[in-house]
Formats: C-alpha cells, structure tokens, sequence
C-alpha cells in the first residue's frame, strides 16, 4: 500500500461511498499534479511523492473537516431508507385514507371517554391522536420549502412535547425518564437530518428532509 | 502562518477572476501571499465542499492537459459574500493595527 492509499483511506474512513469515491478522485487529482510539479522543478521521484503527500497534510485533521461537510455511511444510509413518514403512509390510497382516520377515530373516542369519566385515558388517547396525525398527515402537508419546513418542524417538536406533557399530566417531570424513552429516537432522526441539510444544497433534498 | 478561518474567503478570491481546480487555488494562495499563508492542502477541499454546499461556488468537470478535473466557479452569492468579507477584513485589519500602533 502506498503512502498515499493509506492517507486516503485514513482520510475516508466513516464517509458514505460516493462521499469517499469523491474524496478520493480529488486527492488524486491534487496528488498528482503536486508531485508532477516537484518532477518538474528538479526532484527524483521518490521525493516528488514524499513532498506531494506531506503537502497533504494530517490524514485524521482531513476526515474531521470532510465529515463535516460530506455524507457519512450513516447519513447515506438514513437518505436511502428514512422516509420513513411516507412509508408509514401506505401509497395505497385506501389505506392512506384508513390510516388519516385514524387520528380522527381517536379523537372521537377521547371525547367518548372523557364524557364518560375517563379523563386520564382520554388524555393519553387525545396525545396519542395529535402524535399519529403528525406522523400521517405530514407528508401531504404543503411543507416543501425552506421556510415552510423550518416552521412545521418548530411547530412538529411543540406539539410532540405538548402532547407528552398532555399524556403524563403534572407527573410529566417525574417520568422525564420516560419522556426522554419516548422522543430520544425522534431526536436522534432530527439531529441527523440537520446534519444533512447542511451538507446537501437545497436542490439536492429529497421529501422526507423538509419534514 | 495560522489563518485558521480565512481560508474560505482567500478561495472565493482566488477564484474572483477566473475558475480554478483545487490545486491551482491552493498554488494561488501560497503564491500571492508570497509564501506566508502555508497550509495543509488537504484542509482545502472541504472548506470548498462547504462553499458549495452554502451556494457560494459550483463545480463542473473540465479538462486539463488531457486530464479530468473538477473546476469550481464563484456563484454572485459567492461574490456578495466575498465583498461582505472584504469590508469585515478590511476593519479588522484597520482596528489589529490601531491597537499595536499604540504599543
């Protein structure tokens, strides 16, 4: 292995694959017009290389500064397979629409239940209902613009506290535990869509990141 | 010389006049600071990913000497970022330079 296969693959370690192929098109690139130029000005081969790949500089300073600003394979991978709001959403009609019910369903029967004295119940299904309807009707809403997709995530994350806090009741505080089980997934989710939409241009986003 | 921060300005200068392949930029760089603004050149392509990814520049793909680059070009959010960073630099510079004047 070269000097400069090693730098590479330090340089590339934890990026996506067409991240990495990048990476490695324009070191090369770089490499050899460096080392072309050392020829050039006088120096024997072997120190054309040497100095072409100190030029480069530290190979783990690269990685940190290029995960930053390229994919890594874990954002790739949530690109390829997290849409996961419009998988929730079957593309069969018949079952989106069932699914869009859903939430209103609940709404009924929380209404059902506390006319019944299930106050409590009706408090957990009424949080349970604003949550479905977040994860169902989102991709349908018109929410595809910059702007837009910061103010539904804004109000996406108010309601999802509100409606936890709706649920728990004023036990919300001693079952922060729980609270935190119940969104750290979602955040998780978030965190890493951010870290995408910085990387990629707008033009570039697919659906599930206005969302 | 540490320049930590600057780099990304000193891109969008080098490329003000005409587009350029990241080893030429780096060359620029070292060439019009007559040696004193050194650095690693692995450290440039990320910092022109971000431009990129912010709109400030673009990429295509050229030919040099028979060989495949990528070029980069500013785009006119780049060059209204490069005149905000002119007039911030130019400041700076202004106040760095009353301060040690006094000592």
């Amino acid at each position: 292995m070269t000097g400069l296969d090693s730098w590479l693959r330090q340089a590339t370690r934890g990026l996506s694959k067409d991240s990495s192929a990048q990476v490695r098109t324009e070191i090369h690139e770089h490499y050899e017009s460096a080392r072309e130029a050392a020829i050039n000005n006088g120096a024997a081969a072997q120190e054309a290389d040497r100095s072409a790949l100190a030029a480069l500089g530290d190979a783990a300073t690269a990685n940190r500064q290029y995960r930053r600003v390229l994919l890594t394979s874990s954002e790739a991978r949530m690109l390829r397979e997290g849409n996961w709001e419009a998988q929730a959403v079957c593309s069969r009609s018949l079952v989106k629409w069932l699914l869009a019910a859903v939430p209103v369903a609940a709404l009924w029967a929380a209404a059902a239940l506390y006319l019944a004295g299930e106050g409590l119940i009706a408090r957990v299904v009424v949080a349970g209902a604003v949550m479905m309807g977040l994860l169902f009707t989102a991709p349908y809403l018109p929410v595809y613009t910059t702007s837009r997709s910061r103010v539904f995530r804004g109000v996406k994350w108010v309601a999802m506290m509100c409606a936890l806090v709706l649920a728990f009741g004023p036990d919300a505080l001693k079952y922060f535990w729980l609270l935190t089980a119940c969104v750290w997934q979602f955040a998780w989710v978030e965190w890493t869509r951010n870290s995408i939409r910085r990387k990629l241009p707008v033009s570039r986003w697919p659906r599930q990141l206005y969302l | 010389m540490n320049f930590k921060g600057t780099l990304p300005t000193l891109i969008l200068e080098a490329l003000v006049r005409e587009p350029s392949h990241g080893y030429r930029i780096a060359q620029q760089i070292k060439e019009r600071s007559q040696g004193v603004l050194d650095f690693k050149e692995g450290t440039l392509y990320p910092a022109l990913h971000k431009l990129e990814n912010d709109g400030l520049v673009e990429s295509y793909e050229g030919v040099e000497k028979g060989r495949p680059r990528r070029y980069y070009r500013i785009t006119k959010a780049g060059r209204g970022a490069l005149t905000r960073d002119r007039a911030e630099w130019r400041e700076l510079s202004r106040a760095v330079t009353t301060i040690l004047g006094e000592a």
